[in-house]
């Protein structure tokens, strides 16, 4: 007999009997749309979407206050997430791509910079702006509730969620979404492991730390920021892990050791003491020296310090326990190898392996899978951050970074806040028919519309290769939809609302180039636009489709791009100042990339250049139809020079991944190159190539 | 060429020190022409001050003042010009250029330059040039006056140029001229090395070609003539004399342009149709390194950035001043515009045109003002509001028209100054008279500005039809009748018998469409005046392949029918014939403008700038 069903009759009976005593405020159970489990961030972000879509939902939170997990972390207290208040603009939206703090909402004053104007705030500052958050848009928050399990039951209609608290009540919700962050400390079991102390209880005062030796495990930014605050007390620091350190000025990736916290590899390199070594941890052994115990006499109360020796699994251990932790001098590596790095002994050894997902709160019926990556330490979850095998549960926040792990930002407040409001849109559209948000533009429009969004838009530039515009052709007009989770793009049409035309679509994506190169060296920076597809620097690229790619395109996608291959592909050169903004280098190249995917002409024109495209043409150029056509021309300044209507004929520049550059999908508008040969009256625009 | 190995130039005191700088770019560039650039010639002893000196031999050859030399153009010129002194000859006279030209008969080609000024970079193109060629051909500069009037040529706007002068007499086919001067081939090209050098190495092409396969199977031009056109005259037996005759002569014209090959049609080879005479083949495109604006509109905006706009006559909007600002005015006219469009940057131009007008002017409270919507995002993306009263901007340029208290009005008339200025204009001159509130409520902007219009538009716009006068700006109304445009073109009138003349061919129009009664409904007779409204010239040319004498009839834009049919040239615009002509038309007797040759001629009209006329052969 299935396991679930008992449960299933069981919990329609329940609730059955606790709906009826909700109108008495009965305590026990409670009914929600939505449960949002976590006031951090994450959990406060969906709060406000779910407050403004005026939604039925709670945020349960064990803790007394929101973003508690900054109340402890980063132990050493200070915020690596750039609080960039001078950006010499007024733009919002683009002030945002300098802002890692801060949470999405409608009211312009409701930012991080309210509450600290360091550009590495103090840690103490976060939850102070949470509750600032929470409390200035009355977000429904309930504190003290620690929930300890999580059951899914299911229903012929539909599936829910019960999650029980730490004093028996239950929430009952349609949808649950988990953004309980990322809390348990990652351990690695190694013989010796619990010899180490963990980050999450180390002493943060150096003096602590005077004079010793100091092995570190780990190389991410918990362990350097704890190497430097001890390196000016320490003896010396080690630091060891399975794999080199990653610097994220070289990687693009914000969760890589940040310049901020990287002084151990100055002191490193300038031979003072301190050294980054590489070695797997499960094959490490930490062990204290048992000769050494033994020859203290009985008699002294003066207690030795401890002292720690690392040893390699592979080298022979005469001990006859094999977990034991005590070794003598002929087992130590260091007498085996004479020159061995560590042979010399540690007086601590510590732990800074980061975080793990806590699945334990789940109920096999609820639970989502490990995730594939990131060491399974964190939920699987699909393209649109749902569980897999848990629909109707969402992972957001930190715990969501198994889908651009040591890729985007979808780890980080700067931008989980993006995939947060991503899913809202999901949801709004799978549970009460609101399609995505979009804005219907004149496909003349759309070139500015385009460069206004590469200009500014924070969400495509924070989350670069993971969310993306999506720009639905249709002929003279066209849909424009912000902010897609690029991952989802075979379900686009069931997951916004939105459909394909036979006219295609585009994808506007922020991407850094594939090459590793030297990031600092000569030729870094492409600045001729004709090879704009050799650009380094993070610039935007757009994928023109036909149709939508299916899941089996997407998997096969080629190695590092977040896309399949369109039929054509538009790489905008990387920009100095980040605004793409050059009329030669970025904008006239982007026009034409647009052309050949509208197949129309879109140049814009003087209305007495229309006067002589309509009396020669049946159809007149777009801009002509739109603007002159409807008496609304654009006369010539007399301040501006003249210009002769005969620029040449629309030209595109792009690499053609696809097969045909002529597309039948579009008659209508742009003969086919050549085809307007001919004196009279032309039926439509084009001119001669 | 074997210039002396030992040639130096020396810098014995350079005072100033920006000019160290270029002679360290000019360096390497002289050492292209192996000349070594060194501080001083071989003797301790500095040849000259503040100057800069070349030197032969250990010992000073020549020497320049430091002002004529100021950067790397100047220097390769001048220094070439130098070694070049004995080759280059300098011609004052037309006279001496004909002497020069008796000398060169039968021997040498001469290649005449004028340049503007000394030391730039066509200078200094010129100089490069003369020093590969220099033994091939004789190089002439020319001072202008009246040199340049004998070719032609206007000094006063003439920038620098090269003509080249055809001397060796070319075998094969006779020259265009009988005249004792050598023929003359103008360079059309940008003056820059490399254009000069692949003008030079193209008057080095056979003048035609003779081949006796398709124009489809001849290969393209090689190098050097690659971006060189190539046109292709086809020849019959019998006409073949004819056909050289005439493919030579249009080779004279076309030199330097595009190369001509004649076609020997009796070639089983050759499989072009027979309607055709005349065929083209356009160069390979050649992919542009930086390239240029091909939109007329991005065009003059952005190459005119060095033009600040002056912002001084409207006020800038933000999301903070916004609704103070508003508040105060009684009507606020708001600009919404990003700065990288570029409709919306030429209409801010207008835009502070029509600003800087009503500001002398005793407008009432007029504010005249811009949003920039790529920094005041949440301010054009607002949801409206009490405080925000206009839509989602998401048409750029856009220009709402905001009274307190009132819903915001949109502009949607042309993005002109005149237009914006008359709408304001009257705006505020009915919502000050109070009799006309009312009134202007419901008859504010187009249909207003429209009444009040004078001249021909007033006409149309009260619902006269008949024999209008179509301009720029009326054009979108009569296209949206959806007739069939009968229109006459007349030229600018240069007296009063000129304008009388253009009236009666108007009234002859008119007398048309009543004679036709209801005949006449399905087309819309107009009239273009090529004097005010210019554009309509390569509308007639576009029309007919090339330009009929004036006045032309043309009758367009037949429902569903691409042909346009020009009434016959020779005959007078009179109303009867014309109606016959109609309904020959309509009876499918009469044969459309345009035909092969012309669509040849129009295609080589844009790609090569130069009209040319090609004559069917008989």
């Amino acid at each position: 007999m299935e396991p679930g069903l008992p449960c299933f009759i069981f919990f329609t009976l329940v609730g059955f009997v606790f709906t009826s005593f909700n109108d008495f405020h009965h305590n026990n159970t409670q009914h929600h749309d939505y449960c949002v489990l976590g006031a951090g961030p994450a959990g406060l972000q969906m709060g406000y979407f779910l407050s403004k879509a005026k939604r039925d939902y709670i945020i349960l939170e064990r803790n007394s206050g929101p973003g508690s997990f900054f109340e402890k972390y980063p132990r050493h207290r200070k915020l690596i997430s750039i609080n960039k208040i001078h950006t010499g603009r007024r733009n919002r939206e683009f002030n945002l791509r300098h802002d890692w703090n801060s949470l999405l909402s409608d009211r312009p004053d409701l930012l991080f910079k309210r509450v600290s104007s360091e550009f590495y705030p103090p840690a103490d500052k976060l939850p102070l702006y949470l509750s600032m958050f929470e409390k200035e848009l009355g977000l429904k928050v309930r504190y003290r509730v620690d929930v300890g399990r999580i059951r899914a039951v299911e229903s012929a209609a539909e599936r829910s969620y019960i999650l029980t608290d730490q004093q028996g009540g239950d929430y009952t919700c349609r949808v649950l979404l988990v953004a309980t962050g990322l809390w348990v400390p990652q351990m690695v079991e190694f013989v010796g492991s619990d010899l180490v102390e963990g980050y999450e209880s180390i002493s943060t005062n150096p003096e602590d730390y005077k004079d010793q030796a100091v092995l570190i495990l780990g190389k991410g930014n918990s362990a350097f920021e704890t190497a430097q605050s001890i390196i000016g007390t320490a003896g010396r620091v080690h630091m060891l892990s399975s794999s080199p350190v990653r610097l994220a000025w070289q990687t693009h990736y914000v969760g890589d050791l940040r310049a901020v916290n990287n002084e151990l590899i100055d002191t490193y390199q300038l031979k003072s003491l301190d050294g980054l070594v590489e070695a797997r941890l499960e094959k490490i052994v930490i062990a204290e020296r048992k000769d050494q115990c033994k020859r203290a006499p009985g008699g002294k109360k003066k207690a030795k310090r401890r002292q720690f020796y690392l040893m390699l699994k592979k080298y022979p251990q005469n001990s006859h326990d094999k977990n034991s932790s005590g070794v003598t001098q002929e087992e130590l590596s260091g007498y085996i190898i004479d020159n061995f790095p560590m042979r010399k002994p540690y007086d601590r050894v510590i732990r800074c392996l980061g975080f793990r997902f806590n699945f334990s709160i789940f109920d096999s019926s609820a639970s989502p899978p490990n995730s594939e990556n990131a060491k399974g330490r964190l939920p699987g979850i699909t393209a649109w951050y749902e569980g897999k095998d848990s629909p109707g549960l969402f992972v957001l926040g930190t715990a969501s970074h198994s889908r651009d792990y040591r890729a985007s930002a979808g780890g980080f407040i700067h931008g989980f806040r993006y995939t947060a409001r991503a899913v809202h849109r999901v949801l709004e559209h799978r549970y009460h028919g609101n399609a995505w948000p979009s804005i219907n533009l004149s496909t003349t429009q759309l070139l500015s519309w385009i460069l206004k969004r590469i200009s500014e838009a924070s969400g495509p530039y924070q989350m670069f290769e993971v969310v993306g515009d999506v720009i639905l052709l249709q002929g003279p007009r066209c849909e424009y939809v912000e902010e897609f989770l690029l991952q989802a793009l075979p379900r686009f049409s069931s997951l916004s609302g939105h459909q394909v035309s036979s006219h295609g679509f585009i994808v506007l994506v922020m991407q850094y180039g594939k090459k590793k190169i030297d990031y600092l060296g000569h030729g870094r920076a492409e600045t001729d636009w004709t090879k704009a597809w050799k650009s380094n620097f993070l610039h935007p690229v757009l994928y023109y489709y036909d149709r939508l790619p299916t899941e089996e395109e997407m998997r096969m996608r080629p190695h590092g791009w977040p896309l399949p291959r369109p039929k054509a592909i538009h790489h905008m050169v990387e920009d100095f100042l980040t605004e793409w903004d050059g009329p030669l280098s970025h904008i006239q190249p982007l026009r034409h990339f647009l052309e050949h995917c509208v197949q129309t002409d879109l140049r814009a024109f003087y209305a007495d250049s229309c006067f002589r495209a309509a009396l020669t043409h049946r159809k007149p150029p777009l801009f002509c139809q739109q603007g002159y056509l409807n008496r609304q021309g654009l006369s010539r300044s007399t301040q501006l020079l003249q210009h002769t209507f005969d620029n040449g004929p629309p030209r595109s520049q792009h690499h053609d991944a696809g097969t045909s550059d002529a597309n039948p999908a579009f008659p209508s508008y742009l003969a086919p190159a050549g085809g307007c040969l001919s004196s009279g009256l032309k039926l439509d625009f084009c001119q001669l190539h | 060429m074997g210039w002396p190995q030992d040639l130096r130039l020396g810098w014995p005191f350079v005072a100033k020190s920006t000019v160290l700088k270029p002679k360290n770019e000019s360096e390497s560039e002289l050492l292209m022409y192996k000349i070594t650039l060194f501080l001083e010639c071989g003797s301790a002893k500095p040849c000259c001050l503040n100057c800069f000196c070349v030197c032969r031999g250990g010992k000073e050859f020549l020497s320049f003042d430091l002002d004529t030399v100021f950067d790397v153009n100047s220097m390769v010129a001048e220094v070439l010009f130098a070694i070049l002194r004995e080759e280059v000859k300098y011609v004052h006279t037309d006279a001496d250029l004909l002497a020069m030209e008796r000398t060169a008969r039968g021997k040498k080609d001469m290649v005449l330059c004028y340049v503007q000024s000394l030391g730039t970079q066509e200078h200094r193109s010129i100089m490069e040039t003369a020093y590969v060629y220099g033994s091939k051909h004789q190089f002439i500069l020319i001072t202008g006056g009246p040199v340049l009037k004998q070719l032609g040529a206007n000094e006063s706007s003439l920038s620098s140029r090269v003509w080249f002068l055809h001397c060796r007499i070319p075998g094969g086919f006779s020259t265009p001229t009988a005249s004792e001067r050598c023929p003359v081939t103008r360079m059309r090209r940008a003056l820059s090395t490399l254009n000069l050098h692949s003008f030079l190495q193209l008057m080095e092409a056979p003048l035609v070609l003779e081949v006796d396969v398709d124009p489809s199977s001849v290969p393209p031009p090689q190098f050097p003539y690659q971006l060189t056109p190539q046109v292709f005259l086809f020849s019959r037996p019998a006409t073949e004399h004819l056909d050289r005759d005439a493919a030579g002569a249009l080779a004279w014209r076309l030199r330097g342009v595009a190369l001509l090959l004649l076609v020997h049609r009796q070639s089983p080879a050759v499989k072009t149709p027979e309607e055709f005479n005349v065929a083209y083949r356009r160069p390979e495109k050649v992919r542009q390194f930086r390239g240029e604006l091909n939109d007329e509109v991005a065009a003059s905006v952005f190459e005119n950035t060095g033009n600040l706009m002056d912002l001084d006559s409207i006020t800038q909007l933000t999301s903070e001043n916004f609704h103070s600002e508003v508040a105060q005015s009684s009507l606020t006219v708001v600009l919404f515009y990003l700065k990288w469009d570029a409709v919306s940057m030429a209409f801010l131009s207008s835009f502070i045109e029509v600003a800087e007008k009503l500001e002398g002017k005793l407008v009432d409270d007029v504010l005249m003002s811009v949003v920039d919507c790529g920094e005041w995002t949440d301010l054009c993306a607002a949801q409206p509001s009490a405080l925000v009263p206009f839509q989602p901007i998401t048409e750029f340029p856009r220009v709402v028209l905001l009274r307190p208290q009132e819903s915001p009005q949109y502009y949607e008339s042309m993005l002109g100054s005149e237009a914006l200025h008359r709408f304001i204009i009257l705006l505020t001159v009915f919502a000050d008279a109070s009799a006309f509130v009312e009134a202007a409520m419901s008859l504010r902007g187009e249909v207003l500005s429209g009444l009040l219009m004078d001249g021909p538009a007033e006409k149309w716009y009260l619902g006269v039809a008949i024999e209008p006068e179509l301009t720029v700006d009326n054009l979108p109304s009569f296209l949206s009748l959806g007739k069939a445009l009968l229109l006459l073109f007349v030229g600018e009138e240069e007296d009063e018998i000129g304008q009388r003349q253009n009236q009666e061919l108007v009234e002859e129009m008119r007398r048309a469409v009543e004679l036709g009664g209801a005949r006449m409904e399905r087309y819309l007779a107009c009239w273009i005046h090529l004097g005010s409204t210019p554009a309509g010239m390569s509308v007639l040319g576009s029309y007919l392949g090339y330009m009929p004498p004036l006045p032309a009839l043309v009758l367009t834009h037949l429902p569903n029918r691409e042909e346009v049919y020009q009434y016959p040239a020779d005959n007078v615009v009179a109303a009867p014939s014309v109606l016959q002509w109609l309904q020959r038309i309509e009876d499918g007797a009469e044969l459309p403008a345009g035909n092969a040759t012309r669509q040849l001629q129009k295609c080589f009209e844009q790609s090569c700038q130069k009209f040319l006329l090609l004559h069917k052969h008989t």
